[in-house]
């Protein structure tokens, strides 16, 4: 599995890689404290792959995704966007979190429409942008909502439709539904998939949840505790098109990647 | 003892009739307030309590008759109104601009922290001799304390809201490359607008406490000044009718925020 890891980290830039982290290593100073987050955790996303990154609770994993995201500057390394160093957050990088994060205040087509404002793109051309993703993804007729009025499922794919609007390189997805009933992830997963691999998007998932990540991802790389290196990475060979997470789950490939991954999470520190 | 149960019994028996929730409620609060008064009649006629201490009802609606039919409570309310509306609105909308305004300028707000504290601290009314040595014993001097009283609440309520915006609100906008003025509009002014409302629900209060307390100190009109020449002259009926008039101003007030806090909410 390390060798994996290794050689999986450590091959050479391959010229479609969108994101890269480079040896990236993050540590805070708390007080008289220095923190070590992330030790060194390197990969690759190729266009149009969803890259799963599972790991322990507070393995770092939301520091991590901070530097992607170009909000923390890391200690060490450096991740690239497009070939582009990140050094600031720039809009390359879109992201959806847990929490929707709509603006309570504004109609789910305003929010749609926030990146594209933020990029002081024309308001008649983002407006039918997001009109577009409103009607394709099933939330037609509830453009003037409030996000107030909508369910949590509902709220979650306007996050998503927020995110495409403005066509990031790359989408970065932090545990975008464990606040979900399980009914409803399951479906969103499967939502967001299609979603994603329809407008050709690269995207990073970061997740606790194994099931997730495999339902969702074409790789999954697995951290170790905090500070956190790259412990595996798995190729998830499933067929991309129509996994069904709920037919998944009783798949025997899906159950060996599961044991495989959980196993890879349980094993004790100083042994990767 | 039994004729006030009389009257209790008497103002039940009324709304045994099925009446729109609303109404019942309107007729229970006029009764409320009609069995108070009425405790309060008899428990002077029958000299349980002294009158020249608390004055009468029945006394109280004749001075108020009185005081309408003059044009004197009208007058003296309406003045008293407009200073604290006047200084309401500079105090509040200023300081409301200012609180926000510091979101921008850590800086700034963290050098003026301390100082904005102490501010808070300091019993406003205390400024009051101050203030109409500076602006004279004229409505400007009211106005001016009942702004620098609300636009300090006005200013650290709507530091405080700007900080309770979720910062992961101003982390998306950051990602989606904002700069921190765009995200000052976007997200900033419109999270903190719950917190600004609430404090100008404070303020109606701190305005009306700043307009009489200034007429108290210093004046020669307005709704304090007749409470407290009222209550020099142990005229007590007069001094409830001023108070009475000054809770339909403060009830005016607050019915307006009530409109405007509705019209805001999201």
């Amino acid at each position: 599995m390390n060798a994996l890891a290794k050689v999986s980290t450590e091959q050479p830039a391959a010229g479609s890689a969108v994101l890269k982290a480079d040896n990236v290593g993050v540590a805070f100073r708390t007080g008289q404290q220095y923190v070590e987050a992330i030790r060194n955790v390197s990969f690759e996303l190729q266009q149009g792959e969803t890259l799963a990154i599972v790991g322990p609770s507070g393995c770092g994993k939301s520091t991590l995704f901070n530097a992607i995201a170009g909000l923390l500057r890391p200690t060490r390394g450096h991740v690239e966007v497009a070939g582009r160093r990140v050094d600031a957050a720039t809009g390359q990088v879109g992201y959806m979190l847990q929490k929707d994060l709509l603006l309570p205040w504004r109609s789910v087509l305003d929010n749609v429409m926030l990146g594209l404002e933020v990029r002081g793109s024309a308001k008649a051309r983002s407006r039918d942008i997001a009109m577009k993703l409103i009607k394709a993804y099933g939330l037609a007729g509830f453009e003037n909502a409030k996000p107030a009025t909508l369910s949590g499922g509902m709220r979650q794919r306007v996050a998503i439709m927020r995110t495409l609007a403005f066509d990031p390189q790359v989408i970065l997805l932090d545990e975008p539904f464990s606040a979900l009933d399980f009914q409803t992830r399951l479906l969103l997963q499967a939502d967001v998939s299609r979603i994603i691999a329809e407008h050709g998007k690269s995207a990073i998932l970061v997740t606790h949840d194994i099931g997730e990540a495999i339902a969702m991802a074409d790789r999954v790389l697995v951290l170790s505790a905090r500070p956190a290196t790259v412990r595996a990475l798995h190729v998830i060979d499933l067929p991309k098109v129509g996994r069904d997470p709920v037919a998944l789950r009783t798949d025997s490939a899906f159950q060996n990647y599961f044991a495989r991954i959980w196993a890879d999470l349980e094993m004790p520190p100083g042994t990767a | 003892m039994s004729t006030l149960e009389a009257t209790q019994a008497g103002s039940g028996r009324a709304e045994r009739h099925t009446l729109p929730p609303a109404l019942k409620i309107a007729l229970l609060q006029i009764a409320l307030l009609a069995v108070l008064l009425a405790a309060w009649e008899l428990a002077i006629r029958f000299g349980w309590i002294a009158v020249y201490l608390y004055g009468r009802p029945s006394g109280i609606f004749a001075k108020a008759g009185i005081l309408i039919a003059n044009g004197e409570l009208l007058r003296d309310a309406a003045l008293t109104a407009w200073e604290a509306i006047a200084g309401f609105l500079l105090g509040t909308l200023l300081g409301s601009a200012v609180g926000l305004a510091l979101w921008l300028f850590p800086t700034s707000a963290a050098v003026l922290r301390p100082y904005l504290i102490a501010l808070n601290g300091l019993p406003k009314i205390a400024l009051a001799p101050l203030i109409i040595v500076w602006f004279g014993i004229g409505i400007s001097s009211k106005i001016a304390i009942a702004a620098i009283i609300t636009f300090i609440v006005a200013v650290i309520t709507a530091q405080q809201g700007a900080k309770e915006v979720d910062e992961d609100l101003v982390k998306l906008m950051r990602s989606l490359g904002a700069s921190r003025w765009k995200t000052w509009r976007t997200v900033i002014i419109p999270g903190a607008m719950p917190w600004i409302v609430s404090a100008f629900r404070l303020n109606v209060g701190f305005a009306l406490i700043g307009a009489v307390v200034g007429e108290y100190i210093a004046s020669k009109e307005g709704l304090g000044y007749m409470i407290y020449y009222a209550g020099v002259l142990y005229d007590l009926n007069s001094v409830w009718v001023g108070i009475a008039a000054l809770m339909a101003v403060a009830l005016l007030m607050y019915g307006a925020i009530d409109i405007l806090e509705r019209r805001l909410r999201f």
